[in-house]
């Protein structure tokens, strides 16, 4: 298996490949898992990816652990097969639902935060890791609006998810900033509430502003607010987790993407991803998939 | 914590993604103007990835691409990012407001599947295809 994530990581995505292939110094990167095909061969710059050692971890965004229905098997089943086929030793999922009643959001929801709600992700999250070998990490959301019903905040929330079914932390800085930000709390005090002691490592990422609210899309550089927030992550905890940039549309160039690494990096303390000298890139990566 | 709360949560979670992207009333208790930054959130990502599935009828509407999306799927239940750029496409065409590229794209398309706007498409035999592509050059 490969080692655990160390470092500075980001989001593999085709549209990045090639500037990833010319960035050397990267401790782990993550891949979205149902981007992936386990029975036919990996994309080849991610396949160069993890032989040159980096770790790789599938990242599921439609199991829909918080869904009432089970776990649909074939989903985890496939998340199982990717893992296996980049070594993983942790995959990733979401603290939300995606369907209900027969109907998919799109995208991730924010479940009530009650006593039910936590049955059904433990259940779900039991009968996930029945078929992983890997550890499995679940991330909070982002979301505009909490359910009246709420019984706990979202950080009694994941410590009683955590503490009951053993699963580690994968905490988005960026959602915490979002979630803090559109309901007007202090981010920090909401980060030095979370379960800091169960993170496996973390994601940071840009958003954009729409209807009122800071969204976190992905698709922008990182505001200072979020850089401010992993500096203090720093500061609370004892060992310096793994943190991954995220970026899922409007692409930098090179230098730009590099240069958020870096800005990660230099919070951190992490050494800093850099680019590869030119004509050293590793072999098989020129391909362009 | 008996087992009679759990259709509760399914309903309630049910009700939600309802109201977010098939035109049902919001659940009781939230926050509307939420609910409402929330669905219009979903609907770019989905206008996204239709984007992704055809590029050339978004590229063809520019910045103008997410309220044409917007304005005809709002509300709409999801079937998946072929069909409803399909469906668009097809819609815009016999309002005679297509753009070229877009037109290309969707000619393209229908001379390789078939869809008849209720299920997945289907691929057509390679002879089928070729007759139409033949039909469509000469209508040219």
């Amino acid at each position: 298996m490969a080692s655990r994530p160390t470092g500075t990581g980001v989001g593999w995505r085709p549209e990045i490949a090639s500037v990833l292939a010319g960035t050397a110094g990267l401790g782990f990167c993550e891949v979205i898992a149902e981007s992936l095909d386990p029975a036919a061969d990996l994309p080849a710059p991610l396949r160069s990816q993890a032989a040159g050692g980096t770790t790789v971890i599938p990242h599921g965004v439609h199991l829909s652990l918080g869904g009432t229905e089970p776990v649909d098997p074939a989903r985890v089943t496939h998340l199982a097969a990717c893992a296996a086929a980049v070594d993983a030793p942790i995959v990733s999922e979401h603290v939300a639902f995606v369907r209900a009643g027969g109907r998919e959001a799109g995208h991730l929801l924010p479940l009530p935060r009650t006593r039910d709600a936590l049955d059904v992700l433990a259940a779900n999250i039991a009968r996930t890791r029945t078929e992983l070998d890997a550890e499995l990490a679940v991330e909070p959301i982002a979301a505009l609006f909490d359910w009246p019903e709420d019984e706990f905040t979202e950080a009694e929330f994941l410590t009683r998810l955590l503490d009951r079914t053993g699963a580690l932390l994968l905490l988005d800085v960026a959602n915490v900033h979002a979630n803090a930000v559109n309901r007007g709390r202090d981010a920090r005090a909401d980060l030095d509430a979370m379960p800091l002691d169960r993170i496996a490592y973390c994601h940071v990422a840009g958003g954009a502003r729409h209807d009122g609210y800071y969204h976190d899309t992905h698709t922008d550089p990182m505001p200072a607010p979020v850089l401010d927030l992993l500096a203090h992550l720093v500061q609370r905890c004892p060992t310096v987790p793994p943190v991954m940039l995220e970026r899922d549309g409007r692409h930098p160039p090179a230098a730009a993407l590099r240069a958020e690494l870096a800005a990660i990096a230099a919070v951190t303390g992490h050494p800093a991803p850099h680019e590869l000298p030119a004509g050293s890139e590793r072999p098989g990566v020129g391909s362009r998939r | 914590m008996n087992g009679g709360d759990r259709p509760g949560l399914a309903a309630r979670q049910a009700a939600l993604i309802e109201a977010l992207v098939a035109g049902g009333p919001y659940p009781d208790g939230l926050d509307t103007a939420r609910l409402d930054a929330t669905r219009r959130a979903l609907l770019r990502k989905r206008a996204g990835r239709v984007a992704r599935a055809w590029p050339l009828l978004a590229a063809a509407h520019g910045t103008d691409w997410t309220r044409v999306f917007h304005a005809r799927f709002d509300g709409v239940a999801p079937t998946d990012p072929v069909r409803e750029g399909w469906d668009l496409a097809r819609e815009l065409r016999a309002a005679g407001t297509l753009p070229a590229a877009a037109a290309s794209e969707l000619a393209g398309r229908e001379a390789a599947m078939r869809y008849d706007g209720r299920s997945a498409p289907r691929r057509r035999s390679r002879p089928a295809a070729a007759l139409r592509r033949l039909l469509e050059r000469s209508r040219g």
